[in-house]
């Protein structure tokens, strides 16, 4: 994780908040948030996560962290290691939405967003995001 | 797996960050 991350614990004080505390808006512990290097935050997890889908967040971040910044590339790599490498993971439909989403910048075809949406109608039909990616099943393919 | 160094102040965290060009990794947490 230090190859990629700059790894910071920040101990919480409820009965006086921390300035961090404030800063980032913290109300429940364990949090874990992911910033770029300016110290912006592009992911947050609220609550405990095993290990494998801590990891999962983590990549998940870093994609979103890449695409907020409009390195789309860099976006795809993430969002697909997510996927193939914690296919059990929690956050798997939302890093196939976010596929998606990387794939219509790189390419400007909508036709990535399109497969986001069969991934997800088949493959997590319940979930939020599946219903988020509703608009896209009017493009065609 | 190598034992995480973790940083503990967050302003140095992110000095750190800009000059490594890297991602932060924030973990708040309460010890109860």
């Amino acid at each position: 994780m230090q190859e990629v991350f700059i790894p910071v614990k920040s101990e919480c004080f409820w009965d006086k908040r921390t300035e961090a505390m404030k800063e980032f808006n913290i109300s429940w512990t364990p949090t874990l948030l992911v910033l770029d290097a300016t110290g912006r935050e592009h992911h947050r997890v609220v609550g405990f996560v095993p290990s494998d889908d801590f990891l999962a967040h983590l990549k998940l971040g870093q994609g979103k962290a890449h695409l907020d910044r409009f390195r789309f590339a860099d976006a795809l790599k993430e969002f697909t290691a997510v996927i193939e490498e914690h296919p059990m993971a929690g956050v798997i439909p939302e890093a196939v939405f976010f596929l998606g989403v990387a794939e219509y910048w790189n390419t400007h075809d909508p036709k990535g967003l399109r497969r986001a949406y069969d991934t997800l109608v088949a493959r997590f039909p319940q979930s939020e995001w599946a219903r988020r990616a509703g608009p896209y099943a009017q493009i065609p393919l | 797996m190598a034992e995480i160094k973790w940083e503990k102040d967050v302003q140095a965290a992110l000095a750190l960050a800009q000059k490594a060009h890297k991602p932060v990794y924030l973990d708040f947490w309460f010890e109860g």
